[in-house]
């Protein structure tokens, strides 16, 4: 405990917190119960990914892709093949596609899912938080059944798919959805109607709609600010350029928008799916391609359950990229979290913080974000190298 | 035959239904609650030890007391170690003045009402010390927030502990027991406002959801708790798991007749059993239901209307007698 | 109170989590689990090894005659070996309690029978 002033003092949240899943460092400044500043400390599960892809073949590659986040693996997977497919030039075959996005949006079903049940936790409602997780078997399930594995699918490969659908499967997804449709359709009507819940929702962690794209918030966060803003819309990939889906907003900017434009995107998603199902087309779900990728470079972005994911790719001809760049979705969200937490309650910290869906393992790389001015850049090794130099000299 | 009367009143105490009778039902109903709290929400809750997991709070007792007691060098020891033990003796104390077997309670005096009323003022007070002397950041908000919210609960708890104790014209539990059992009435069915204001600021003296605010765990990790372990944990929970049987039975003996009953060849402990373990199944039921409030939001609300309620409960039990013996 | 009825629904209802030591799921049929290399049909090109994105397959010996060793601590259970073998010498079974409080039992070796 740090005196700042004769009110203030300041609260370490985290790195070990039990509101965070994964270690990060929050130092709040408090008066009372209100929360006056934050500093955001970020780094403590760098695990130099960005590093290992330089070290490893582009298919060694893919399953290391994937376990940037054990949850939005899908979306990271699948930004890591369209660049290497877009640097390989070929098309692959729409099945495949059409596979793709079914399992991807299974996966968004997944996660949403699980972020309503940590919601509930984190408010203090285990029971909602038991039951979404019982109701997220269901998907988990049908992930282990059409890829093999329920969370780290490895379904993609480099040229399409790994495994094709077949008929059981899909009978197997549509009992699954209809079921879950009923699920979120009840939570959908439950939610609103849960008082203490509202109570802590409504008016929380305020992100107004200017502020949503002054500080480049994405996915959820950003569309509950009113915002209609999609990568899946705004810049098809896969199937998502056939499939007809709404872009969920609400416009109340709180934790409360947060949490609805979650259930109604599991209700979209099952929208999706069922449509991908129905239109699957017939054909092979792969191309057979050599090993090895032409020099270039490539930026691919794939809308992950938590919003905006963006890869940069760049490849100097040998078997393995020279450059690997991951933007995850939840870098992209730190600097509104600031916005939101600050004037509000001590309380309303893990909710505010856990509406983003953070995912600490995407986003610790080298970036630096200066919260109370919302400005968050990166540096080159150059730079980097520079300014150690500099340090040191001091 | 003085010291067969001092032996009689000794082993009361001690064994039935003193300490370690109450020690017993205590864990029993942590696990009444665990139980049930977890079938609501669709899963086992403890199995594995004894039948049913029905051994799984003394096992988890034993094993906390067998644990290293870890004791940081910045905390206040000698508040740090007194509080586990005080906080111990509160709720048992309490329920000496509770009748347990039959209408008498082993401890009873005019005024005892009053009494319990204090011990669990104290709890809250020693909730406060205990995160204080932690000098924990996390400890002392939650010490904070127990004091801030037994402001909120002890006063509309207060006043509707009065309504059975003016029906029965006494302060003693004792008393007020003994009155419903004469009249056959219990003093529910003239304060059923006042019986459901004490169960929501029981929620709150037991910190359970929605009012586990002073040990929030996704917010200030265990609360005031945080830096207590080993033994001084031990006897915390156990504390808290008193705190039940306290709640439990005292809405009992003020509300539902005591430890008595319709049926005459039923004993008063099983009577006494039935309606608390009610209350226990409510209280969790109640804990299944909630989200848990804001500080600020469980303070103001408990002022304007719970304390509103409570008063206007009395004052309309007051007419109500006015109108009888009119 | 809005889940009052869902909660007494559950009463009535089998707990959804599973007792899992004592209570297995099925594994499901694709599961992802357990990697078994059948030796006599490995020819030791060393494929697997090079694609293996976890360094988790390891070739004792070179060549035809080379012995396999998998770790299961450090698999990931891709499956890329089961699609990278030439001779599909590597399949995958749906066992997935694969864990152990023995590290050296959590290393299978697969050797080649002594050819007379």
């Amino acid at each position: 405990m740090k005196n700042l002033s004769e009110n203030t003092f300041s609260v370490p949240f985290g790195p070990q917190h039990p509101a965070l899943k994964e270690p990060e460092n929050f130092m709040f400044t408090v008066d009372g119960e209100r929360v006056v500043d934050v500093k955001i400390r970020l780094g403590y599960v760098h695990r130099g990914g960005e590093k290992a892809f330089e070290a490893r073949t582009y298919t060694q590659g893919l399953y290391l892709v994937e376990r940037i986040c054990g949850i939005c693996a899908m979306a990271h997977q699948l930004c890591y093949v369209n660049n290497v497919e877009a640097l390989i030039d070929i098309e692959i075959p729409r099945r495949a596609d059409y596979i793709r996005t079914i399992i991807a949006e299974l996966e968004r079903i997944h996660s949403h899912l699980l972020w309503v049940g940590v919601a509930g936790h984190e408010v203090g409602w285990d029971t909602l938080f038991m039951y979404a997780w019982r109701d997220r078997e269901v998907v988990l399930d049908l992930m282990e059944l059409t890829t093999g594995n329920r969370v780290l699918h490895a379904s993609n490969t480099i040229g399409g798919v790994r495994r094709d659908l077949t008929s059981e499967m899909i009978s197997r997804i549509r009992k699954g959805m209809k079921l879950l449709k009923e699920r979120t359709n009840y939570y959908k009507a439950m939610i609103p109607k849960e008082r203490t819940l509202m109570k802590r929702a409504v008016g929380v962690g305020v992100l107004k709609p200017q502020d949503a794209v002054a500080l480049c918030a994405v996915g959820p966060t950003l569309r509950a600010s009113g915002i209609k803003r999609d990568v899946r819309r705004d810049d098809p990939y896969s199937a998502y350029d056939e499939t007809p889906f709404d872009v969920i907003t609400y416009d109340g900017c709180d934790v409360a928008s947060r949490v609805l434009v979650r259930v109604d995107e599991i209700l979209e998603s099952i929208k999706i799916l069922n449509y991908a199902l129905e239109h699957l087309p017939s054909g092979p779900i792969a191309v057979r391609l050599p090993r090895g990728v032409p020099a270039g470079e490539n930026v691919s972005m794939v809308e992950a359950p938590r919003g905006e994911d963006i890869h940069y790719l760049k490849s100097n001809g040998t078997d393995k990229p020279e450059r690997y760049k991951v933007r995850a979705p939840t870098l992209a969200n730190w600097p509104a979290v600031g916005a939101m937490i600050k004037g509000g309650y001590i309380a309303d910290i893990p909710i505010v913080l856990a509406a983003i869906d953070p995912c600490m393992s995407c986003t610790d790389r080298m970036t630096f974000t200066e919260v109370n001015s919302a400005k968050s850049w990166q540096w080159s090794r150059d730079e980097l190298r520079r300014y150690s130099l500099k340090w040191r000299g001091k | 035959m003085a010291w067969e009367v001092g032996l009689l009143a000794l082993l009361s105490t001690l064994i039935y239904p003193g300490i370690i009778f109450l020690v017993v039902i205590a864990l029993f109903y942590q696990w009444v609650d665990r139980r049930f709290y977890a079938k609501l929400q669709n899963r086992y809750g403890p199995i594995y030890t004894g039948p049913r997991g029905i051994l799984q709070p003394v096992a988890d007792l034993i094993k906390l007391l067998a644990k290293e007691d870890i004791e940081p060098s910045a905390v206040d020891k000698q508040i740090f170690r007194a509080v586990p033990v005080l906080i111990l003796t509160m709720p048992l104390t309490a329920l000496f003045m509770i009748p347990i077997t039959g209408t008498w309670a082993l401890a009873s005096f005019e005024g005892d009402l009053i009494f319990i009323i204090f011990l669990m003022t104290l709890i809250a007070i020693l909730a406060f010390l205990g995160g204080w002397s932690s000098t924990n950041i996390f400890s002392t908000l939650g010490g904070m927030r127990a004091a801030l919210q037994a402001l909120g609960y002890e006063v509309p708890m207060a006043v509707s502990f009065m309504g059975p104790a003016i029906l029965a014209g006494s302060l003693s539990v004792s008393k007020i027991v003994q009155w419903q059992a004469s009249h056959g009435l219990w003093a529910i069915l003239l304060n059923p406002l006042g019986f459901g204001i004490v169960i929501v600021a029981f929620l709150a003296e037991l910190e359970r959801i929605p009012f586990d605010i002073p040990e929030a765990e996704t917010e200030i990790v265990a609360g005031w708790q945080t830096e207590f372990s080993g033994r001084k944990l031990a006897l915390i929970r156990l504390a808290l798991d008193l705190e039940l049987v306290l709640a439990s039975g005292l809405v009992t003996a003020l509300f539902l007749g005591g430890p008595t009953g319709p049926i005459p060849i039923i004993p008063g402990i099983a009577w006494f059993m039935i309606k608390t373990l009610v209350l226990v199944l409510i209280f969790s039921n109640l804990r299944a239901l909630f989200a848990r409030f804001r500080i600020d939001q469980m303070v103001s609300g408990s002022w304007k209307y719970l304390v509103p309620l409570s008063i206007l409960q009395i004052v309309m039990l007051e007419l109500l007698l006015g109108w009888l013996s009119f | 109170m809005a889940m009052q009825n869902e909660l007494v629904k559950s009463l009535a209802k089998k707990p959804a989590t599973l007792l899992y030591p004592f209570e297995k799921y099925d594994s499901i049929p694709g599961s992802r689990g357990k990697v078994v290399i059948d030796i006599t049909k490995c020819i030791g090109c060393g494929l697997c090894i090079r694609d293996c994105p976890a360094f988790a397959l390891e070739m004792v010996g070179k060549g035809p005659t080379c012995d396999m060793k998998w770790y299961i601590t450090r698999c990931v259970f891709c499956g890329q070996c089961v699609e990278t073998c030439p001779r599909s010498a590597i399949i995958q079974e749906t066992t997935y309690d694969l864990a152990g409080a023995e590290k050296a039992a959590l290393v299978i070796e697969y050797k080649r029978p002594k050819s007379s």
